[in-house]
């Protein structure tokens, strides 16, 4: 087995993507790690929250709570008596998740259970916890106190805390660091010594688990407080205000982050900023030493932004000069915490990438960003800090690390590739494709094609991505005013989606997230086959944004088609609706199943091809005629029915003609669109407007 | 130059920590529908972060404002808040002279050991002012609503008459003549524009960009909205409302802010864009002449001024008066035997505005600069305020060897 760089499951013990079909199935199964935590059916051990009415603790109840709910683990969420219920809190939330009658079984399921900080509540007994989570706050007595309560009781209990802070060396217990929203955000930081079952049954869950070293503060509270302390300091030296600083540090790389603590709830979210920098700035110095504005606020819990009644009057505005100086104030110490993080080698480059942009707002995690703007510009911004922060050039600067950048790690950070000798997989760690993911997935096929790769499986990476929504909008941007750019976007995606048909003599797509939709719909329908979970949903919203389908899907499944499945294909395209990978077999995916089905059959296609059970659907390369009348009741929305002109234009052009000019054609279609009004107006216009005219 | 014995040796005005808004008139632009000590903080923190001052140096705020605005209660610590600081403060009023009277108390602050860095804002908002209604046991109305600006414009209650009676008593009483007051006014004019289209105003004025409750542009405050070039003959035509008052003799209602900081002279240095240029606060009076008349007050601070500092006007490089009235200047130039020509050489309140707080902080400020631009000397600064006084200063510019 090689592969193009570590795959990421490799890290939580779970094998390669390869591995998953050629074993046809996953590498790890819920019911049997709930088993081996909790114990047998009929007789399970409990999972305990403490501090379950904290911000932390109630999210990670209720999320845990809904996945834990089919295997009948009780749930204790222990508290302080008299604390704000922050678990009832999240009832209408569930709710609107789950309906009313799954949130009730849900909260039924949680045992809240008070107790005084020192005497654990007699009822635990019987409930026998074998788990626990503690979400206590972050104060090192507090929390080891509270350990060895629960070690005496239950000498054999596995405890994590969610910390945010403190390393495990100093706790004595493993980490599981969440990321707000805490009741949605799959991602958790581990630190154990060995990757334990808990892990593995968070993986199991649908959540993703992502080890990390231990040190104090993880990665995402070094990227996360860091850029807000760039922030601070950027507020020092200027006087901008922070609500204006945070637009420009969204504009320039994605976060809010003076927003972000206001929406955590800034009383808490202060303190816990405060404290990973404080301890930070006691190991690291100055780098990470808190400005007196966060000092101030750790004690008094005060919002970054201006209330209701005082919203922002006097805007700020930079030019070219102001504006490199924002950068050396933000950029160079993100690039320098970055370099001491890989330094310490805290982390897989791809989840020190994806803690970025899953958990921190990022638009291209820190690496990807780093490597975008060049290992010169990038060293060249911290040198550029330093000299406005001279304090910060003392230490936790590594630049070295840079030197290995041209090296796959660095630069297959969302796309990676393995192969057996015979067959290769091709795994996407990125929820939405934008042009990073197109590059690395381009070097993922060269590689693979000298390797003497001929047979590919493409899918999502099982692990960082649990669903492929669609085209990186962000990317679209500067199409909205240059229709260039439009087209080179979408040709060259295009371009790219092609190979997987072209350079390879058998290529299936797999669909293994809960939804499938888009630009990556598009991707996955060029292989020659296309699988799915059978309860993924498929879809492509593009008519609801508004914009013109992009990588060929205006022909390209028309062209796999049959006749009478071509009104199907039209309703998919013009209605945006969603549609579960079952009900599409035959024109859109060639087989929906279960992952005990679809596992094994994908890899029967990949290594039989034609000989398989399932036929080929060829891409028909003539012209082919799209009937002109689609009968859709009124959308009652302009822009929508706009669209849908364009998009039927889109596809009657685009199947009107041979394989050969399709593409051009669509791309014109879809770039032209793109800088429409209708297309400025609606979603990604709004979007670009709100984020980049600041 | 003369010596002048300071009355704040400890005190300076760093060279450029300052700023001002335009001033547009009255409902003309986007400051009416800001509460303005909250445009003010933010506007001042913008401005020092324009002139590179961080304002977490600033130890104290002295704000001064004469019209009421919202939360007015929680005085300068609110509007510190505003420009993202927690430091204390207070409120100073005294009608138009509040503008220099801020800088006097900023310097008082300094002098008397208490702060080291004292920021001025002065701010007020004419447009839309606010409406009180006092209730008045002993009326036979009971109570009695008084809206801020234009009835107390109109009623000088411990004289019974308006502001426009007082400058129309005193050009009555100097015998100041039509002719002379419109020819004065049109030369005011003149020298507005002259400044404006030199770029002198650019480095006092900052516009400013005001956002909306949804946080959209809502308008820019770039102009001194409705200054309007005027002729000789269009002034020689206006009506006359009171001896020598015309529209055009006449200052209008604007809207605005103005700021500045005064600090020890060790600090001033450092916060300097031009460390070598040096600005002392020699000295103030005031005085309150016989009522309703005003305009004749600030001709007699000055002369008190003069004989308390041992200074004469031709000592002074620069002359610059907050002259709400025409007949003020013309009152001035007799009583102190100096041309009226040779003052407010880059504009005044005359022509771009009378938003009551802020008006004589910018006049200051453009005092100063266009000291610095001779290369230094005393700075007369006076003005007139309600109640028929008068306040005078002088300042002391000394830049870095051009002029000792």
């Amino acid at each position: 087995m090689k592969s193009l760089r570590q795959p990421t499951l490799e890290t939580l013990g779970l094998g390669n993507i390869l591995g998953i079909f050629q074993n046809g199935k996953l590498p790890a199964e819920a019911g049997d790690l709930v088993d081996r935590i909790f114990g047998k059916p009929g007789a399970r051990c409990a999972m305990v929250v403490s501090g379950a009415n904290g911000i932390v603790g109630a999210g990670k109840t209720i999320q845990l709570a809904s996945r834990l709910i089919p295997f009948d683990v009780p749930i204790v969420g222990l508290d302080f008596p008299g604390s704000p219920d922050g678990i009832g809190g999240q009832y209408q939330a569930l709710k609107g998740f789950f309906g009313q009658k799954r949130a009730d079984q849900i909260m039924a399921n949680i045992i809240r259970l008070n107790y005084d900080g020192k005497n654990l509540p007699s009822e635990l007994k019987k409930l026998k916890p074998r788990f626990l989570l503690e979400a206590i706050p972050e104060i090192l007595e507090i929390k080891k106190a509270h350990y060895a309560a629960f070690r005496e009781a239950f000498p054999t209990i596995e405890i994590r805390s969610v910390t945010s802070g403190f390393p495990s060396s100093e706790l004595g217990v493993g980490i599981a660091h969440p990321a707000f929203p805490h009741n949605i955000n799959k991602v958790w930081e581990i630190v154990e010594d060995d990757v334990s079952p808990i892990t593995q049954l968070f993986w199991a869950l649908g959540l993703t688990p992502m080890p990390v070293s231990d040190h104090w503060s993880f990665v995402l509270d070094v990227l996360f407080c860091g850029l807000t302390l760039a922030g601070m300091r950027y507020h020092r030296a200027s006087n901008m205000p922070f609500w204006k600083i945070d637009k420009f540090i969204r504009k320039f790389m994605g976060p809010n982050p003076f927003r972000a603590h206001d929406a955590i709830g800034a009383k808490g979210a202060n303190f816990l900023t405060w404290s990973c920098l404080y301890h930070l700035s006691q190991k690291y110095g100055d780098l990470f030493t808190p400005t007196p504005e966060l000092d101030e606020r750790q004690e008094t819990g005060q919002n970054w932004y201006p209330l209701n009644h005082f919203r922002p009057l006097v805007d700020w505005a930079m030019d070219d000069g102001d504006e490199d100086e924002f950068r050396s104030w933000t950029v160079g110490p993100l690039v320098q915490m970055t370099s001491l993080m890989l330094h310490e080698n805290r982390a897989h480059l791809s989840h020190i990438n994806a803690i970025g942009e899953l958990c921190a707002q990022f638009r291209s995690g820190v690496p990807a960003f780093i490597r975008n703007m060049g290992v010169e510009a990038a060293i060249k911004s911290v040198e550029s800090y330093h000299r406005l922060h001279p304090e910060a050039a003392g230490s936790g600067w590594y630049p070295d690390v840079f030197n290995k950048v041209e090296e796959p790690e660095w630069q297959q950070l969302y796309v990676n590739a393995e192969h057996d000798g015979k067959v290769g997989a091709i795994s996407i760690g990125r929820e939405s494709y934008n042009s990073d993911v197109d590059a690395e997935l381009n070097r993922a096929i060269d590689w693979l094609r000298a390797e003497g790769i001929d047979r590919v499986i493409v899918t999502g990476d099982f692990h960082l991505a649990s669903q492929m929504v669609g085209a990186d909008t962000s990317d679209f941007f500067p199409a909205l005013s240059e229709g260039e750019k439009g087209l080179q976007i979408s040709t060259s995606w295009s371009q790219t989606a092609r190979r997987l048909n072209n350079d390879f003599k058998v290529s299936v797509g797999f669909i293994n997230g809960k939804r499938c939709m888009g630009g990556m719909l598009e991707l996955l329908m060029h292989c020659h086959y296309l699988v799915s979970e059978k309860s993924s949903s498929l879809g492509m919203p593009e008519v609801t944004l508004p914009v013109v389908p992009g990588m060929e899907g205006c022909h390209w499944p028309f062209r796999k088609a049959k006749t009478d499945d071509i009104p199907k294909l039209l309703n998919l395209l013009l209605t945006g609706k969603q549609l579960k990978a079952k009900e599409t077999v035959g024109w859109l995916v060639d087989f929906a199943g279960s992952f005990d089905e679809a596992l094994p059959l994908v890899w029967k296609i990949v290594t039989e091809g034609e000989q398989s059970s399932v036929s080929r659907r060829t891409v028909v390369e003539k012209s082919i005629n799209i009937p002109t009348e689609v009968n859709l009741p009124d959308s009652g929305n302009p822009a929508t029915e706009a669209a849908r002109k364009a998009i039927m234009n889109c596809i009657k052009d685009s199947c009107g003609t041979s394989l050969a000019d399709a593409l051009a054609i669509q791309a014109g279609h879809s770039a032209d669109f793109m800088s429409s009004d209708y297309c400025r107006r609606g979603v990604i216009g709004a979007t670009c407007a709100k984020v980049m005219n600041v | 130059m003369k010596e002048a014995a300071p009355r704040f040796a400890e005190a300076r005005i760093p060279y450029g920590t300052w700023g001002s808004s335009y001033f547009p008139a009255w409902q003309t632009s986007a400051l009416a529908e800001v509460n303005i000590g909250q445009f003010a903080g933010e506007a001042m923190n913008r401005i020092m972060g324009i002139r590179n001052i961080p304002t977490s140096v600033l130890d104290y705020l002295i704000i001064g404002s004469t019209i009421p605005w919202h939360w007015k209660f929680w005085t300068a610590p609110l509007v510190a808040s505003c420009m993202g600081r927690r430091i204390p403060g207070y409120h100073m009023e005294q009608a138009c002279a509040t503008g220099l009277q801020a800088v006097i108390s900023a310097a008082a602050e300094v002098q008397g050991g208490s702060n080291d860095v004292v920021g001025v804002l002065t701010f007020d908002r004419t447009s839309d002012s606010p409406v009180g209604v006092f209730p008045e046991r002993r009326d036979y109305q009971r109570t009695k609503p008084l809206a801020d600006v234009w009835d107390n414009f109109g009623f000088d209650p411990a004289t019974g008459n308006a502001m426009i009676a007082c400058a129309g008593i005193a050009a009555r009483k100097h015998k100041s003549d039509r002719r002379e007051t419109d020819e004065l006014a049109f030369y005011r004019y003149d020298q507005y524009f002259k400044a404006k289209d030199s770029g002198f105003l650019d480095r006092v004025l900052i516009p400013l960009d005001v956002l909306n409750i949804q946080g959209r542009f809502l308008g820019r405050i770039d102009d001194d909205l409705g200054v309007r070039r005027l002729t000789p003959d269009a002034l020689r035509g206006m009506f006359e409302l009171d001896t020598c008052i015309t529209a055009g003799t006449q200052t209008h209602a604007s809207d605005g802010m103005a700021t500045l900081l005064v600090t020890g002279k060790d600090k001033a240095p450092e916060l300097s864009s031009r460390p070598e240029i040096d600005i002392q606060i020699i000295a103030k009076t005031e005085v309150r002449t016989q009522p309703s008349l005003m305009p004749e007050a600030p001709a007699l601070a000055v002369q008190k001024l003069l004989g308390k500092t041992g200074l004469t006007m031709d000592d002074m490089v620069v002359v610059k008066n907050h002259n709400p009235f025409a007949v003020n200047d013309v009152i001035f130039a007799k009583v102190l035997n100096y041309d009226w020509k040779k003052m407010n050489n880059t504009g005044c309140p005359l022509v771009w505005g009378h938003p009551q707080g802020p008006t004589l902080t910018r006049v200051l400020i453009e005092a100063l600069e266009e000291a610095v631009d001779i290369g230094g000397g005393y700075v007369l600064v006076f003005g007139c305020a309600a109640g028929d006084v008068g306040i005078a200063a002088v300042f002391k510019v000394t830049d870095g060897g051009k002029q000792k």
